[in-house]
């Protein structure tokens, strides 16, 4: 357990990732210390190459760091053993991604039913959550479509019910608007801002400034450094 | 999990298919191969049931050297512990003459020991040999089929019409194919002097069939023995080459199947890269990972095991069926080797999984995530 305040959910300490390219070491990050609050709807942009996907990825334990801690809901996650990482990233983090990555073979409900199999929840419990969540996100009437048969906003509506099917800590969304049209932007932005006001912690990993106009907070990444936040 | 498994197999329903081919050819090979090896054991485990209790006496030069006349079963006779003793001559049924040991042959045996040499075999139609029977004969079963005749029909062996007196039911073994015929009669038309190509020595009641073995061979000038244990050891060993030989190629042919199950799920895994990409940052175990690729190569396993013996079995049914007109069964399908081939089959796929999914599990999240 960290010493944070109990409403931070999320804690970075010196976070610093090396990796090599060739013989070339490159610095992704350089000790990025940063703190979210519960329910904080924080955007992170920087250019290309700053470190945002690298930071989102060791959030999200993806990856781990070279060096420095991660703090999640009061469990430091990169502290823990790799097989105990599925669990936490179960329980604690739901991925938002640019290009939606849905299962293609499967429909909308399957995609977010999918999600729930692996936390072992009992089938009745996850469809029903499924069509619950889905509805939320005004997918009703979709629930049996697959991706190709759903337009990119409904796709990454999908990927949204899916991220919030096992009710994690914090959500993660990279470049969530990337692939999408000016209308359907505004309804994911918007649908991202109603979670957060509900209590849901969201972090958006952004290039679009419009987007990061509309959130809590903007840290700005440069080079791998927290340059303001 | 297991629909999840279904799902991607339907998904690539061509390859899947191939893959369950590949490994239904090979299981077909193993239960056609298999079941002529099955075949091939139950036919000397019968026979050698039926004669368990005798013991071979032989000429000394060997099995198929067969220096050893009818005046040695006399000699045999008067060793201690012998019940009786007599001499059969073992001829091939068609073709030229000498001894034979396969197929079907002509059994020369005493008439007035028909009873003891056929007595395990029930006499389906007709009677045994007598006293006193010259150009008759007592015939198996597949020669009955195979030669289309019966009781009261004649039969050709060496040039000399010899009549059918009685009919043998079906057993399995070799007495299927033999067509039994006094022994004088025999040796007479295959030329073959007093020589017969062994002697069955019956020992009496209580006395151990092994000792009086050596006994008759220590008391008995010429002659070697083959005790019940000796010979089934023998004929077991022959079996046992017989059942690698054929066994090997099949399960060869069925490792080939697994490679392709290989081949399958290492492209799958490979295409499917970013989804187990997808799957980890939902929080799949690795046990998920691993139980949908082994769990893939498990039921092409046992798809292609069911494909093969179907396969197998039809051909085996098929082949049995047209050599049944001449009286031979080749293939026998055992539950043992249903049993064995199944889970070959599912072994092989399982095995032929493991190391894609090895592969799977080990992949890193985030570069399966940006795999394209």
């Amino acid at each position: 357990m960290n010493d944070a305040e109990p409403d931070i959910i999320l804690q970075t300490r010196n976070l610093k990732e090396t990796y090599m390219q060739g013989k070339v070491p490159i610095h992704a990050l350089q000790g990025v210390d940063l703190e979210v609050r519960r329910g904080e709807l924080v955007s992170i942009v920087g250019p290309s190459g700053s470190g945002k996907s690298t930071l989102l990825s060791i959030i999200g334990m993806l990856e781990i760091p070279t060096e420095g801690s991660v703090f999640i809901d009061g469990i430091e996650v990169t502290g823990v053993k790799t097989k105990a990482i599925p669990r936490l990233r179960r329980e604690k983090i739901g991925f938002v991604f640019q290009h939606f990555n849905l299962l293609p073979a499967l429909t909308a409900l399957g995609n977010v039913e999918i999600a729930m199999r692996f936390a072992r929840v009992h089938k009745k419990e996850r469809i029903k959550r499924a069509r619950e969540v889905l509805t939320e996100m005004g997918l009703g009437d979709r629930l049996n479509h697959k991706p190709s048969e759903m337009s990119g906003g409904e796709q990454q509506r999908v990927s949204i019910a899916r991220a919030l099917a096992n009710r994690p800590a914090i959500i993660l969304a990279d470049e969530p608007t990337g692939e999408v049209d000016t209308k359907t932007r505004d309804l994911i932005v918007g649908i991202l801002r109603r979670l957060s006001d509900g209590g849901q912690t969201v972090i958006i990993v952004t290039h679009d400034p419009w987007v990061a106009e509309r959130t809590d907070r903007v840290i700005t990444l440069v080079d791998g450094k927290v340059e303001n936040s | 999990m297991f629909d999840i498994i279904l799902r991607n197999l339907s998904q690539r329903k061509v390859r899947t298919a191939l893959t369950i081919f590949g490994i239904g050819l090979g299981i077909f090979a193993v239960i056609v191969m298999g079941s002529m090896s099955e075949n091939f054991n139950q036919t000397f485990e019968t026979s050698f049931a039926l004669t368990a209790d005798k013991i071979r006496v032989f000429g000394s030069s060997g099995v198929f050297g067969g220096s050893v006349t009818t005046g040695k079963a006399a000699e045999v006779r008067k060793v201690p512990g012998v019940h009786d003793a007599y001499g059969l001559l073992m001829a091939p049924l068609e073709g030229g003459g000498g001894m034979s040991f396969g197929g079907n042959q002509v059994v020369g045996l005493p008439p007035e020991k028909s009873q003891t040499v056929l007595g395990p075999v029930r006499v389906r139609e007709g009677r045994d040999l007598m006293r006193g029977d010259r150009y008759v004969t007592v015939i198996g079963s597949s020669i009955a089929t195979q030669y289309d005749i019966g009781v009261g029909d004649r039969i050709e062996i060496q040039d000399k019409y010899f009549t059918v007196v009685g009919e043998l039911e079906y057993t399995g073994s070799f007495f299927d194919a033999s067509a039994a015929v006094p022994l004088d009669i025999a040796q007479d038309v295959y030329e073959m002097g007093d020589m017969v190509s062994m002697i069955f020595a019956v020992p009496e009641q209580g006395v151990d069939g092994e000792l009086l073995a050596k006994r008759i061979k220590l008391s008995v000038d010429g002659v070697d023995t083959l005790s019940p244990s000796e010979l089934e050891e023998e004929a077991k060993q022959s079996l046992m080459i017989f059942s690698v030989i054929t066994v090997s190629a099949a399960v060869l042919a069925a490792i080939i199947g697994g490679l392709s199950v290989m081949n399958t799920m290492l492209m799958s895994v490979m295409e499917r890269t970013k989804e187990f990409g997808i799957l980890k940052a939902m929080g799949a175990e690795q046990r998920d990972i691993l139980l949908m690729t082994v769990g893939e190569a498990a039921i092409m396993g046992l798809l292609g095991g069911l494909l093969g013996l179907a396969c197998g079995w039809v051909a085996v049914f098929g082949i049995n069926l047209w050599l049944a007109e001449k009286g031979i069964v080749l293939f026998l399908i055992t539950p043992r080797l249903v049993a064995v081939a199944m889970l070959f089959a599912i072994l092989l796929g399982t095995l032929s999984g493991i190391y894609p999914a090895l592969r799977a599990t080990g992949m890193s999240p985030m570069e399966a995530l940006r795999y394209e």
